[in-house]
């Protein structure tokens, strides 16, 4: 059996999550402090990914990224590289649709973080960049894993867009989703099958692993927020 | 401003039943000769630009009929048939898939494997043939100017369709005449699949590929450069059946249609994106 599909899937769902950790992370912490209009707005226009179908932010990033288009173009011209068809093409869409999950989960938990102890860390002189990532994240510890599973989860998971922005190049571009659907399309569904166990057996494993992690977290941490 | 509020709304609902109420006076009035007639067509993706045009037609020659055409790769309109969808006519790219539904042919495995009997005997016909060709996007960036040139390196990604689709397997056939080994190409991740003809079509529209194998119909549609054409040595005559099914409530209706698709009216449309029609 060709476990190419496994590697790739998992490969784009790890960088992807890695993405999407930093991006995510980045938009909730200055999101959280601007107006409440501008605030509303960017909320919608980021979380808007969440609610679109796969097919629609797939059609929106080719439009962005397709060798004819005006970003493609430049990329082609200067990196002699598509921006499509390729392997870490997929990690496009797959940023694309896991984000709003991050950041939701991650403003969610920058926004329950009490103030009064980044207070006390600058009452002790302590650095802004200390504050963010040795107090604060520590604290919304949490929230910010439950939003890094959800993502990875739905790296994994990503079929639509994936399959229009990388298509389906056997070896090089095919995921466990697009392998799928190929299969049942070219009637192998014994080996479909195959595939289909495989991805229910990682995605129950990792959630298992996520819980497990969770429940000792909070068995040290009873009684507060303390980290 | 609630009392405004109150009598735009009352305004709307007044203005939306007018509407309404005159829409149903107006069908009323008009004395129908011929009872409505719903048509379902299943028809292969590459059918879309030229049966469009037909049904337009056709509204003029029967105007009590009304035609739905689900549009997709032969492949995928067998599985939904032989699921139970409902459906009058069906027309595909190949025999294939034809062959999997005649009941004549229930005892032979290899042609029909599910042994299914679905299609009204008699009213099978070979409507059009087309031509599988090589297409490029526009300004050719890799250079592809022949089916030969795919054994070469100038190929770095090639989009075909996958085996359940017609021109998949017509371009499986090109390939193997040539003496290309898929698998090979496969390895050296040089295929790229699509779940049908169009889709292969756009993902060579967009350059998103250095070429693809589509059929010359298509290629006229979208616009695209045919750098080369199968011969019949290559991957036979490519032939598209249809057939009545035998789960029709109106076969007359539906065989009126069919019959339609063979007049001289039709030809002309068929003929102009290249097609040619089967006498």
């Amino acid at each position: 059996m060709d476990w190419y599909p496994l590697y790739n899937s998992l490969r784009i769902a790890a960088v992807s999550t890695a993405a999407v950790f930093f991006l995510g992370l980045f938009f909730a912490y200055y999101i959280a402090r601007l107006p409440r209009l501008l605030k509303g707005v960017l909320d919608v226009i980021l979380t808007l990914p969440l609610v679109l179908p796969p097919t629609v932010v797939g059609w929106l990033l080719l439009c962005l990224l397709g060798p004819k288009q005006p970003l493609g173009a430049w990329v082609l011209n200067v990196f002699g590289t598509k921006l499509v068809m390729t392997w870490w093409s997929a990690i496009f869409a797959t940023v694309t649709v896991s984000f709003p999950l991050m950041y939701r989960t991650a403003r969610g938990a920058f926004e329950s973080f009490d103030p009064s102890l980044a207070a006390a860390g600058q009452t002790l002189g302590l650095s802004n960049t200390y504050i963010f990532w040795r107090i604060r994240l520590p604290v919304c510890r949490q929230g910010i894993l439950a939003g890094m599973v959800l993502s990875f989860a739905r790296a994994l998971g990503e079929y639509g867009a994936t399959s229009m922005v990388a298509g389906y190049t056997p070896g090089k571009t095919a995921t466990i989703s697009t392998t799928v659907y190929q299969l049942w399309r070219t009637n192998e569904d014994a080996m479909a099958l195959r595939w289909v166990l495989v991805n229910i057996a990682i995605s129950a494993v990792f959630l298992l692993t996520i819980n497990l992690l969770e429940s000792r977290d909070k068995q040290k941490n009873r009684g507060g927020s303390r980290p | 401003m609630k009392r405004t509020m109150a009598w735009i709304l009352a305004l709307v609902l007044a203005l939306s039943l007018a509407g309404c109420g005159s829409a149903a006076q107006t069908s009323g009035t008009k004395t129908e000769e011929k009872p409505a007639v719903e048509l379902t067509v299943f028809a292969a993706a590459s059918m879309q630009e030229t049966l469009n045009r037909v049904i337009e037609l056709y509204k003029q020659a029967a105007p009590n009929v009304t035609v739905t055409v689900t549009y997709d790769s032969s492949g995928t309109l067998l599985k939904q048939i032989a699921a139970g969808a409902d459906c009058d006519l069906f027309i595909s790219a190949a025999q294939k898939q034809m062959n999997a539904l005649d009941g004549s042919l229930k005892g032979d495995t290899d042609k029909n494997p599910d042994g299914l009997d679905l299609l009204v005997q008699g009213t099978r016909v070979n409507l059009l043939e087309n031509k599988v060709t090589l297409v490029v996007p526009d300004g050719n960036p890799a250079g592809i100017n022949s089916f030969d040139d795919l054994k070469t390196d100038k190929l770095k990604l090639m989009a075909l369709g996958n085996s359940d689709v017609p021109v998949g397997s017509y371009s499986l056939d090109v390939l193997k005449y040539l003496g290309l080994d898929i698998a090979q190409l496969e390895a050296a991740g040089k295929v790229t699949y699509g779940s049908n003809v169009k889709e292969v079509t756009t993902q060579v529209s967009q350059g998103a590929v250095d070429c693809g194998i589509i059929y010359a119909t298509d290629a006229f549609s979208a616009g695209l450069k045919v750098v080369d054409t199968a011969t019949k040595e290559m991957c036979k005559q490519v032939i598209y059946p249809a057939a009545i099914l035998n789960t029709t409530k109106q076969q007359e209706a539906a065989q009126a249609f069919l019959d339609y698709l063979r007049t001289d009216e039709c030809t002309a449309v068929f003929e102009a994106v290249g097609f040619t029609v089967v006498k």
